[in-house]
């Protein structure tokens, strides 16, 4: 038998055609104008769509509109240059959402002097995924040592602020003999200094410094979470009724009956009646799914839509986990926004509004205090959808 | 119990805290010392002789912990609080002689008058005489 060499191996066209066609990565042509001359079947494994929905349709109509001109940049490079390009961009899903390809493409000038793009594309949707929260764990881990730090620096000074504005009220209180013996030794009357001081306004001052002082000293106590350790009051909780009860405390809360109309929102549940008790510190998780379903409330009320607002909450296990969904159908946020959304101090929301702590706090509930994880996928007008994962008995990936 | 026969030993780095802290429990009559690091206290800790001490867990040479146990083992009689800026489970040798989290008081004080209570309650439970 002769030595086989890649040159005859390949001479034969149905060799390559079984490549093509059996490659988990997409293989496409497309025309100068951008149509697509073929793709490989792995379009429709991945994508859902079926190739006549493709073949003679433009690259545009897949293609994320933030992505078209990333992609039409690439291809006039290809060609200008004659040189293989890469891109990543997004392509619609037949049914759900994007996911996010690298394509590298090559000019190809065949026997009849017709130029097409020939290339190749991988789904990379899972990995960029992956390197994200990646990302996310190291950013989070450092913003959070650093704001407990800042937490721990600024207690000191906050206590000594809080502490003497009630030292100066008591030092001019009748209630404390010393105070009329110390006025009267400098020859005042201690209840002139005290009308002189309501009258000049000086106990509201420091009764604001007081209230200004607890206010900072909320905050403080929030950022303190990120550093929160150990293990007490952790119980094992069944997730439909933990999330039953969590949405009648929502529809009776101040601010979601009164700002974001929560009663006009449509409550959407669908539980996993499988899922084993979860493990959790009860008051912590409640905590995440109020903020969660507040943010998505004041979301959906602060936009005007075409739409009955709605919140699905969804539960479930995956790979040995619990899953809980929240789903809006609000107004969404873009990709920049979405990155953001667990950075403390970050907030869309009017000066005032929000601290932008809540959903840092969520994450550090979630990943530190619960071995879990917390992500947000979203499409500007269409909704958000928060996903947490948590350990939960018999799934495997339970911790101490 | 007059507060005026409860004496409070604060120990604590930060003269601003000791300041802010001793002028309110001097109001309240009560008999105030204070100590700026947990070796200065232990000096004293014996003549004072405190009904409570209160004492900073981040402490500069040994900290907040380490002074309890060892002061407890000087003046078993006194009753010991924490003061601390970090959100703090009690360890189990704390726990061992005596301190709840009950004793544990989270920076900044809010409200100096609840202290006050604390003191008194920690002060009636320290003393068998």
């Amino acid at each position: 038998m002769p030595p086989k060499s890649s040159e005859t191996f390949f001479k034969s066209e149905s060799r390559y055609r079984m490549l093509v066609e059996n490659s988990c990565d997409i293989i496409f042509s497309l025309d100068t104008e951008g149509d697509f001359v073929y793709v490989s079947p792995a379009w429709e494994k991945i994508l859902g769509h079926v190739p006549s929905e493709v073949v003679g349709h433009n690259f545009r109509e897949f293609v994320h509109q933030e992505d078209i001109p990333r992609c039409e940049t690439t291809i006039l490079k290809a060609i200008q240059s004659n040189s293989t390009q890469e891109v990543t961009y997004r392509i619609r899903h037949a049914e759900r959402g994007w996911r996010w390809f690298t394509s590298r493409g090559t000019p190809h000038i065949d026997e009849n002097g017709i130029l097409t793009i020939i290339g190749i594309s991988q789904d990379v949707t899972e990995r960029l995924r992956i390197e994200e929260l990646m990302t996310q764990t190291e950013k989070m881990s450092m913003i959070s040592g650093m704001a407990a730090g800042m937490a721990h620096e600024i207690n000191n000074p906050l206590g000594a602020i809080l502490q003497h504005a009630q030292n100066i009220e008591r030092r001019v209180s009748t209630d404390i003999p010393a105070n009329y013996k110390a006025a009267s030794e400098v020859g005042v009357s201690l209840d002139l200094v005290r009308a002189y001081l309501q009258k000049r306004g000086v106990f509201d001052f420091i009764g604001h410094i007081r209230s200004a002082g607890m206010r900072a000293s909320d905050i403080i106590s929030n950022m303190l979470q990120f550093s929160r350790r150990g293990d007490s009051g952790v119980e094992y909780v069944d997730l439909s009724v933990l999330l039953d009860r969590v949405m009648k405390l929502a529809g009776t809360d101040y601010d979601m009956k009164k700002k974001y109309h929560f009663n006009l929102i449509r409550l959407q549940r669908s539980y996993d009646a499988g899922i084993p008790p979860v493990r959790m510190v009860v008051a912590e998780i409640e905590q995440v799914l109020l903020n969660i379903l507040k943010n998505a409330a004041q979301a959906i009320s602060s936009a005007s839509m075409n739409r009955q607002p709605l919140i699905t909450v969804r539960t479930g296990l995956s790979e040995g986990m619990a899953l809980i969904e929240i789903e809006d159908n609000g107004p969404g946020m873009d990709e920049t926004t979405r990155q953001r959304v667990f950075e403390p101090f970050f907030s869309t929301k009017e000066v005032g509004v929000g601290t932008g702590l809540g959903l840092s706090v969520a994450y550090a509930i979630i990943t530190n205090r619960h071995h879990g994880s917390i992500d947000v996928r979203s499409c500007l007008g269409e909704g958000s959808c928060f996903t947490l994962k948590l350990p939960c008995r018999g799934g495997g990936n339970e911790q101490r | 119990m007059n507060n005026a026969d409860i004496k409070v030993l604060l120990v604590d780095d930060e003269e601003m805290i000791r300041d802010c802290v001793s002028a309110y429990l001097e109001d309240e009559g009560f008999s105030v010392h204070c100590a700026a690091s947990a070796e200065e206290a232990l000096e004293s800790i014996v003549s004072i002789s405190p009904a409570v001490c209160i004492s900073d867990m981040g402490l500069p040479g040994m900290n907040g912990e380490e002074f309890i146990v060892s002061a407890y083992a000087l003046c078993p009689y006194t009753g010991f609080m924490l003061h601390t800026g970090m959100l703090y489970t009690l360890s189990e040798e704390l726990q061992a002689i005596g301190m709840t989290a009950d004793d544990v008081i989270l920076k900044p004080i809010h409200y100096l008058s609840k202290l006050v209570d604390k003191i008194k309650l920690v002060a009636a439970k320290g003393r068998p005489f």
